[in-house]
């Protein structure tokens, strides 16, 4: 599924251009970009949350070499999943337990 | 940020109603979760991957008792940011209290052993 999959989802069952549903899902995934550069955390209900870790820096080291390499300190985005999203993708099979995935499509 | 966050925005930047931005940014989110309960990935440009993992089951132990118990095999959702998210997320950011330019800017080419003074 990708960005554009959504828009089609939108115009398919939503019936606004596909012009309108580009713009609400750049809207969308765009709001969320800035509230997470910004430093902001995000929580969607039944989503997930996004939370803006910081990273301390540290004398990290070439692992070929062994020379000593400073890493900076940066920030990073953990996400959780919330309550809905993990019981939904977690669903046991009729043999109660939850299958391997299928072989992955874009 | 929460969803009525997400909402406004598609109100005063698309400019749907309030009720008709509601209802697509909950579609949106309610097909994200859709496709990844299928075991299917989601990839937003210029955002990130939420995609779904499976995960075996493996021993494990109840924290309070110590009993050793079987974790279940189990399907999780990670996140994996864009290249470009954690490169936003990290242009001009400058932490307090962390090494100087000077030690950041070290050239990475530099002998370990410096011997020979």
């Amino acid at each position: 599924m990708l960005k554009s999959d959504l828009v089609n989802i939108l115009v398919q069952k939503k019936g606004v251009t596909q012009k309108q549903a580009e713009a609400t899902v750049d809207v969308i995934f765009n709001a969320m970009k800035d509230a997470l550069v910004a430093g902001e955390n995000i929580e969607i209900r039944g989503l997930g949350a996004f939370h803006v870790k910081h990273y301390g820096s540290y004398q990290g080291r070439n692992p070929k070499t062994g020379e000593p390499i400073p890493v900076k300190a940066k920030r990073g985005i953990r996400f959780r999943a919330g309550k809905e999203l993990k019981d939904r993708v977690n669903r046991p099979g009729p043999d109660g337990k939850v299958p391997p995935l299928p072989p992955s499509t874009p | 940020m929460t969803k009525a966050d997400i909402i406004e925005n598609v109100y005063e930047r698309v400019g749907f109603s309030k009720k008709d931005s509601a209802e697509l940014v909950e579609m949106v989110f309610d097909t994200v979760k859709e496709t990844l309960e299928r075991g299917d990935k989601v990839k937003i440009v210029g955002f990130g991957i939420f995609q779904p993992r499976f995960k075996r089951s493996r021993p494990g132990r109840n924290p309070q008792s110590g009993q050793p118990i079987e974790i279940t095999a189990r399907r999780v959702v990670v996140f994996v940011p864009s290249t470009g998210l954690k490169s936003d997320l990290n242009d001009g950011f400058v932490p307090e209290g962390e090494l100087s330019a000077e030690d950041l800017d070290d050239n990475p080419d530099a002998d370990v052993d410096e011997d020979d003074e």
